[in-house]
């Protein structure tokens, strides 16, 4: 049992430090919460979810760092683009915006759409976040995430190149960019359309 | 290729001077030489196309691509880094205090553990006392039907170390499965009347870690606020939405199953449970598992039904709840029970459909990672399962006793109650409430009055104990405690067949003498106002 006896005043003084920082995060906390309807921010883990997303490293994400994990980009675009051109009677227009499509349709569908992890590693502690968002455990601006973005921009760019500027081309190439490149930015962090989703329950087994 | 030829374009030339067309000169004549310029070049030139804004489109995407990839990397998690000087964090290192690892024993504690009797030999219906080495009748240990002092029993447990050994140190999946927990496995299912079932090696962990088996984060289990504590532990584990409903109240559950479904309109889809038990350890009382069964069905719900205490005690051959209440077991998704009391084995089992069983083979982690069951408890649940449904004769020599003993309490003491169903063997005696508002006893005092009272038994030659199942919660303050549902606290007899009506009538009338003259007694009047 620790003695009665107040503290020395050093003691106490670095007390009110850390009481003060944690009152200016709760103030933080209260402003960035939105009360727009349309569209709410996915709220901070409990502290029973961070734990349980402690217990493994989160084998979903980790892979994205991991050797190879960037050269396949690159091979599956050249796979894609390999199998649109021996298709029978395709134009090159038409295969690099197949191409570009689908790179753009596959990864909206693993970063940011599917939610939680696909195993049973973390207890289900990670159902609420999509795979961008588990990434580097939602650090913004990491090698990883450069590189995610880098790819489909790229893509785009000598996709257009070989479409020849063709305006409908151009539109579909762009439009499927900006789908996989919006959600991507830092500031749509844990952002979600209530239109789409429900706000998850909070309630946790006691 | 000359740079010249772009100048053109720029409609300004010949208004610039000589020295800056030398600079443009110099800047291009530099940029043709770097490798793949040319390339470059050309995309631009050919990308351009008489098109302004898709160009720029195309630019602002560059050089948003670029200054991403120019950005530092920050994390978006909260950083409580509070700056303090190297001497403020000695002083608060200086200054903490660790809380122990373990709370002190209290005054209460040391008290019951000073006065614990210690045996002498085998916890048989009569029991011998090390010290005063007065023998005792036995109400305190869960030998229902006596099993304990049966020769044959022993003498196939002895046979089955012999040729198993003491056990097999090894988990089930491993090479822990040996042919007598396949056999025991298809004697209870066979018993109750389920399809499958599978053993685990230790009673308390296995509801414990089979709710977490199929109930996980997101998932809703609607459980009875008087569920006991492996219940409790398992609904934690398992990290799931819980909710409580009162105890055995059939509307409450109702209400809380229609909300539930209710929130989960448009949702989707989550698996949900109803967790109760058939005989409560912490009230002794039945569930009422026909209207149960009907509400699982109108809501889709299923129920797992723990019937580690009525398991071998109730129905005409001891299946349990659903032969004494006449439901089919296969309307109960999953039942659970224990090995470990009335059967005199150890252990527990889970009886479902197959599909249920072969899941936790391979994902309840009490199955997965503890050494099987040794084979004797396996073939000893076997042989008492066969013993109990070839002679019923066990079963109602045991309600014969708990009517006598019952008769001895309930209805003659003033001062407690029984709250058990009457075919419980485990008899719960809780003080009336009249006596708790008339003397203004909180918790702690009946708990002390009760601790009197094994005492006094105790001296009268009865060997009692009190309901200790359900520890508080870590780190719970009393404000906790008033919102949380907790057992009343009680006093625990358990009936066994090993004494005669004569001897259990005697017990009885000891017990009852015991509360009676605690009750009396000068130390526990003065509470009161």
């Amino acid at each position: 049992m620790a003695s009665h006896a107040p503290p020395p005043l050093v003691v106490q003084n670095a007390e009110k430090k850390i009481g003060l920082a944690a009152e200016q995060d709760k103030e933080r906390n209260r402003r960035r919460r939105r009360s727009s309807s349309l569209m709410y921010q996915e709220p901070p883990e409990s502290l029973e979810q961070q734990s349980d997303q402690a217990v493994n490293p989160n084998l979903n994400a980790q892979w994205v760092n991991a050797k190879g994990a960037w050269m396949i980009h690159p091979i599956l675009i050249a796979l894609l683009k390999i199998l649109y051109d021996i298709l029978p009677g395709m134009s090159q227009e038409t295969s690099w915006t197949l191409t570009n499509a689908t790179y753009m349709a596959g990864s909206y569908l693993m970063f940011h759409y599917v939610r939680g992890v696909p195993f049973e590693f973390n207890a289900g502690a990670y159902d609420n976040l999509n795979m961008w968002e588990q990434i580097d455990n939602g650090d913004q601006y990491t090698p990883a995430k450069k590189f995610l973005l880098a790819v489909p921009i790229c893509l785009f760019l000598i996709s257009t190149h070989y479409t020849h500027y063709d305006l409908t081309y151009f539109m579909v190439n762009f439009l499927a960019t900006v789908a996989v490149v919006v959600p991507k930015l830092p500031a749509l962090h844990r952002m979600r359309f209530a239109f789409f989703n429900h706000e998850p329950d909070t309630v946790d087994g006691r | 290729m000359n740079t010249t030829t772009y100048l053109p374009h720029f409609p300004t030339t010949a208004s610039l001077p000589p020295s800056a067309l030398h600079l443009i000169d110099q800047i291009s004549h530099n940029f043709n030489k770097i490798p793949g310029s040319a390339i470059i070049l050309r995309y631009i030139r050919s990308s351009y196309q008489d098109d302004p804004i898709r160009s720029l489109v195309e630019l602002f995407l560059v050089i948003f691509a670029i200054r991403y990839l120019l950005a530092p990397a920050y994390s978006t998690k909260k950083v409580k880094n509070v700056p303090l000087t190297e001497e403020e964090i000695d002083d608060l290192v200086d200054d903490w205090a660790p809380e122990s690892l373990v709370e002190g024993e209290t005054e209460f504690e040391r008290l019951v553990a000073e006065r614990g009797p210690v045996l002498t030999g085998a916890a048989g219906p009569r029991v011998k006392l090390a010290g005063s080495g007065k023998t005792v009748v036995n109400l305190g240990s869960y030998n229902h039907y006596n099993f304990a002092d049966n020769a044959d029993l022993k003498a196939k447990a002895i046979q089955t170390i012999r040729t198993y050994g003491v056990g097999p140190c090894s988990p089930p999946g491993f090479y822990g499965t040996q042919d007598v927990h396949m056999k025991s496995e298809a004697d209870i299912a066979a018993h109750l009347g389920m399809p499958a079932c599978i053993i685990y090696a230790q009673s308390f962990s296995t509801i414990s870690s089979m709710l977490p088996a199929f109930s996980k984060r997101g998932d809703v289990i609607v459980a009875d606020k008087a569920c006991n504590f492996p219940i409790r532990k398992g609904l934690q584990i398992s990290r799931s939405s819980v909710r409580w409903y009162e105890h055995n109240d059939m509307e409450d559950l109702e209400r809380v199953l229609a909300k539930v479904v209710k929130e989960g309109q448009g949702k989707p889809l989550t698996r949900r449970f109803i967790v109760t038990e058939g005989l409560f350890e912490c009230v002794g009382d039945l569930v009422d598992l026909p209207k149960l069964v009907e509400l699982k069905m109108k809501y889709k719900f299923r129920i797992i039904l723990d019937e580690t205490w009525s398991y071998g005690v109730l129905g005409r051959t001891g299946r349990g709840v659903t032969e004494h209440l006449n439901v089919d077991p296969l309307n109960v998704d999953m039942i659970v029970g224990g090995l470990a009391g009335a059967l005199a084995s150890g252990g527990g089992f889970c009886a479902s459909s197959r599909e249920v069983v072969e899941h936790q083979r391979l994902s309840a982690a009490a199955y997965t990672y503890s050494a099987a069951l040794p084979a004797l408890l396996a073939t000893t649940a076997s042989e008492t399962v066969a013993l109990l449904q070839e002679n019923p004769q066990h079963i109602l020599t045991l309600r014969e006793n708990i009517k006598a003993m019952r008769a001895q309490l309930d209805p003659r003491s003033e001062w407690v109650r029984c709250t058990s169903h009457p075919d419980n063997p485990v008899l719960i005696l809780v003080l009336k409430d009249q006596h708790i508002a008339d003397r203004n006893l909180t918790l702690q005092d009946q708990e002390a009055i009760l601790q009197d009272c094994v005492d006094e038994a105790l001296n009268n030659g009865v060997l009692v104990t009190r309901l200790k199942s359900m520890p508080a919660p870590l780190g719970a303050s009393g404000k906790d405690m008033q919102k949380e549902w907790r057992p009343r606290p009680g006093l625990k007899v358990c009936v066994t067949t090993g004494l005669s009506r004569k001897e259990i009538e005697g017990a009885g009338r000891g017990v009852r003498h015991a509360v009676t003259s605690v009750m009396k007694g000068k130390k526990w009047q003065r509470v009161g106002g």
